[in-house]
């Protein structure tokens, strides 16, 4: 049996999202699986079945490691300094 | 169209059948032998009961009582459809027999001139397509391994003549009305082609021209059917007024 990751999309904008996993022999079957399994009840128009050893995984040590608070951007701090500021009435 | 009495009973086999084999699939809720062959299966399970109730429903108004309210000689089964089969490697040969056998079916009254029977057909035959697809992709891939081809081949040489009981002709006259375009007989030809088809892959030797194995059809139950109506029964006579 291999593992396989399924992805679902719904017409319109949302992007496709992941539904879950299904244990197949093949990958025909794992289309069989994956459909019965979530998409039975039509929750998606379309559907991707992802043999899981195809993914290429990221380093989670490595994703986790750095303080990344100063990519968090809000504009909170923007917006306080331009409160802040003198207005230039000209 | 006022359908005839042929075609009726052409209608009530046939829903006969799905009851049966829907009823029989469902017995593997929770124990399929592996999480996702479970679902696949009992979701086919429903899938047929689905095509019962839609095929009683061109019958009468009261689905629940033609459905559950005969007695045993009054349904018109074909006893392949009745088995039990409570071991996996029957349950999935009848399964491929049963679900080749409907892709024909089905196909020989999308165009019927009995326009209610024609609509609940074509539905039915889009979700056939993935009935016999998962039915042949696993039986493929267990014939090609020895234990699985071990199991399998002595139950398909048992089971596969009986599945010619699908195509008892109820009455000679339904290609003539338009009821079907293929005859029962011509629909039978094709089982068969695509079945030998099928195990001649895998050079397992199915006899099919034998005589015809039971009489579902004349209302003869097989051995498992008390069982089977028990089981299907179960609530209605606990509840007479439950609604399916």
């Amino acid at each position: 049996m291999k593992t396989y990751e399924v992805f679902l999309k719904k017409e319109g904008k949302d992007p496709f999202s992941h539904a879950g996993s299904v244990d197949a022999p093949d990958d025909e079957l794992a289309l069989t699986y994956a459909r019965e399994a979530y998409g039975r009840r039509s929750e998606g128009d379309q559907m991707w079945v992802v043999r899981r050893s195809d993914i290429i995984i990221a380093d989670e040590t490595e994703l986790k490691m750095a303080d990344r608070k100063h990519k968090h951007n809000d504009g909170q701090l923007l917006a306080e300094l331009r409160r802040a500021a003198p207005r230039d009435e000209s | 169209m006022v359908p005839t009495e042929e075609a009726r009973e052409l209608v009530l086999a046939f829903a006969d059948d799905e009851l049966c084999v829907g009823q029989n699939h469902s017995w593997w809720i929770a124990v399929g032998p592996f999480l996702e062959e479970d679902l696949a299966f009992t979701s086919i399970a429903q899938d047929e009961l689905g095509h019962a109730r839609a095929l009683y429903s061109l019958l009468t108004d009261d689905v629940d009582h033609l459905a559950y309210g005969r007695t045993p000689s009054e349904y018109r089964s074909a006893h392949i459809a009745e088995f039990l089969c409570h071991d996996w490697s029957w349950a999935l040969v009848r399964h491929v027999l049963h679900d080749i056998g409907e892709q024909i079916r089905w196909s020989a009254i999308t165009d019927s001139s009995w326009k209610e029977l024609a609509h609940t057909a074509q539905r039915a035959l889009a979700e056939e397509h993935f009935h016999a697809q998962h039915g042949l992709s696993l039986m493929r891939r267990l014939l090609s391994n020895e234990d699985g081809r071990r199991r399998l081949e002595p139950v398909i040489l048992e089971l596969a003549p009986y599945g010619r009981e699908y195509f008892v002709d109820p009455g000679h006259g339904l290609v003539d009305e338009g009821v079907l375009t293929m005859s029962m007989a011509d629909q039978e030809q094709e089982w068969v082609k695509q079945v030998s088809g099928l195990f001649d892959e895998f050079d397992i030797p199915v006899d099919l021209n034998v005589e015809m194995p039971a009489f579902g059809r004349s209302g003869v139950r097989s051995k498992d059917f008390d069982l089977l109506h028990d089981e299907m029964t179960a609530v209605i006579r606990i509840d007479p007024k439950a609604q399916w």
